[in-house]
């Protein structure tokens, strides 16, 4: 550490508590005095502290023998000089960094799983906005699959399956979603609830239909009935299917045999099956009875070998014995009877 | 409105401050200008800093001073993208995806540049842009901004910048997502 002397009142000490004015060196209290001095002179009585170049200004290590090297103006020591130039990152903070990449690699991976669900969610959102409900369904059941406690998620998936006929897809997210309570009832819950109770009339009257139907010789009412129900649940197919069916019932009923004829082969031609095959058979066989002309005994027969070729599960073909040995009878006897009055004729000691 | 100690919000918040100030540094390393002094944590004000070098160099300055504000907020976006999902949308109590949240938030809230960076870039860029300097040109506006909305910091601009980047950044990835 270098000394100083102060040229006005010989004090000594360290270099760097010196200033030099007009190019002598003067401690504290003299460079005060001695500047006032040379301002009332019109000297220059500006002054600058000393620094003393063999202490770092950084780390405070002096040297005896010789300066340091100046940087900046600034007396830096070997290593300090070295560090300011390269700055080394320390190393926690290297490993720092690299944890924070593997968190961002887990938070990612970790990610992965919602993003599918997510992106679902935003698809089946923009598809329910366009109105295409049948196209956002599966996309919104996904999203549900991961998050049934999404009431966005949820409440669109519902109203996407009530708008399809859906309702026990809609019964199942909905209710899977802590029991069906939504925190914010906001609009779109409003809309969902909406559609759920207009739902849910529906199946009330179309089952109030089924039980008349259940009866027997009320099939014209529960036609009504189940109309009623379509028409106020129109997105569920089923309704509208089953309220033809009971159109059919009631034709039999009042002997309009061409009515029954005519909605059994369009219910045969929209839904292909052992059940319909059966049904338009039936009807034939009434056509036969009334006609005699062969030709309808003909495809009657030909209608009944479909339904059995079609009848390949157990409960089915329970159901094509019954109904053909009725449409057998009929066409054998051409004598139109309906279920219960056939089965007091020939199976009251059997069943029923 | 409630006051909480700037040292509790900086030690909640300490991953944010960390690598703003690696920012920094890397920024300070790669122009090859001299570091005098690092803080990447303190229980003070400010919570970290670089002591660097100044330069005359507008588009090394610019860097410097503007690097952690883009590297904190490209973080902050990755981060509460791989979380937004869970948390905000399909409300699925994953805690690792809440951890995930809580650093992208922390760490988008240290993207602001300090006040001095701020405005010494402010005194620089307009006469740059004058001189055709097209970093200047371009980024004027966004210096502007950032310079305006520094002075919000009061009123937590900088915890609503993290929170806002945290929720819109994502929000936008996953929109566009849907649309293609």
């Amino acid at each position: 550490m270098r000394q100083g002397v102060c040229c006005q009142c010989g004090m000594s000490a360290s270099i760097r508590s010196f200033y030099l004015l007009n190019g002598k060196m003067y401690c504290e209290p003299c460079v005060w005095k001695a500047s006032r001095d040379a301002q009332t002179k019109g000297e220059p009585s500006e002054y600058v502290s000393l620094t003393d170049n063999s202490v770092c200004v950084r780390c405070g290590a002096s040297s005896d023998a010789t300066d340091f090297q100046l940087v900046g103006n600034q007396p830096l020591c070997s290593p300090c000089s070295q560090l300011i130039q390269d700055w080394p990152y320390p190393t926690w903070l290297k490993a720092g960094l690299a944890f924070v990449l593997i968190l961002l690699v887990v938070a990612l991976i970790n990610g992965r799983k919602y993003f599918h669900a997510g992106r679902s969610l935003y698809v089946g959102e923009r598809l329910v906005d366009e109105g295409h409900y049948e196209q956002a369904l599966p996309y919104l059941e996904e999203t549900v699959r991961v998050a049934p406690e999404s009431d966005k998620a949820v409440l669109l998936a519902g109203r996407a399956a009530l708008m399809t006929g859906r309702v026990d897809i809609a019964d199942k997210v909905l209710h899977g979603h802590s029991g069906g309570h939504f925190e914010d009832p906001g609009d779109d819950f409003r809309t969902v609830e909406a559609l759920w109770e207009k739902a849910n009339r529906a199946f009330a009257k179309a089952d109030e239909a089924s039980k008349l139907g259940q009866q027997g010789g009320h099939d014209a009412d529960a036609a009504r009935l189940m109309h009623e129900a379509a028409a106020m649940y129109p997105q569920a197919a089923n309704l509208a299917i089953a309220a033809e069916m009971y159109d059919e019932g009631a034709a039999f009923e009042r002997k309009d045999y061409d009515a029954f004829l005519s909605i059994a082969q369009k219910q045969w031609r929209l839904f292909p099956g052992p059940e319909t095959a059966g049904v338009v058979a039936s009807a034939l066989a009434c056509k036969y009875a009334i006609t005699g002309d062969e030709q309808y005994k003909k495809q009657s027969e030909e209608m009944l070998l479909e339904a059995e070729r079609g009848s390949q599960q157990p409960e089915q073909k329970k159901r094509f014995e019954e109904y053909a040995e009725r449409i057998r009878y009929r066409l054998a006897s051409r004598a139109i009877i309906d279920k219960p009055e056939y089965d007091k004729k020939f199976r009251s000691q059997k069943s029923q | 409105m409630f006051f909480i100690p700037g040292p509790v919000i900086a030690a909640l918040t300490f991953p944010g401050v960390i690598i703003h100030e690696f920012g920094h540094l890397f920024f300070c390393k790669l122009f090859k200008l001299k570091v005098y002094d690092v803080c990447f944590f303190r229980f003070g004000n400010p919570a970290g800093y670089v002591v660097h070098e100044t330069t005359d160099n507008f588009t090394q300055f610019w860097f410097v001073s503007m690097g952690p504000f883009f590297a904190n907020t490209i973080l902050c976006v990755l981060f509460c993208t791989a979380a937004f999902l869970p948390v905000w949308v399909l409300k699925v109590e994953d805690l690792l995806a809440y951890f995930f949240y809580w650093l992208g938030i922390s760490i988008g809230m240290h993207a602001f540049p300090s006040t001095g960076d701020l405005s010494n870039l402010w005194s620089m860029a307009p006469e740059r842009a004058k001189h055709g300097n097209m970093l200047a040109i371009v980024s004027v506006p966004l210096i502007g901004l950032l310079y305006i909305l520094n002075f919000g910091r009061i009123l937590w601009a900088d915890l609503g910048y993290g929170i806002g980047v945290g929720i819109l950044g994502p929000l936008a990835i996953f929109r566009a997502l849907a649309r293609a």
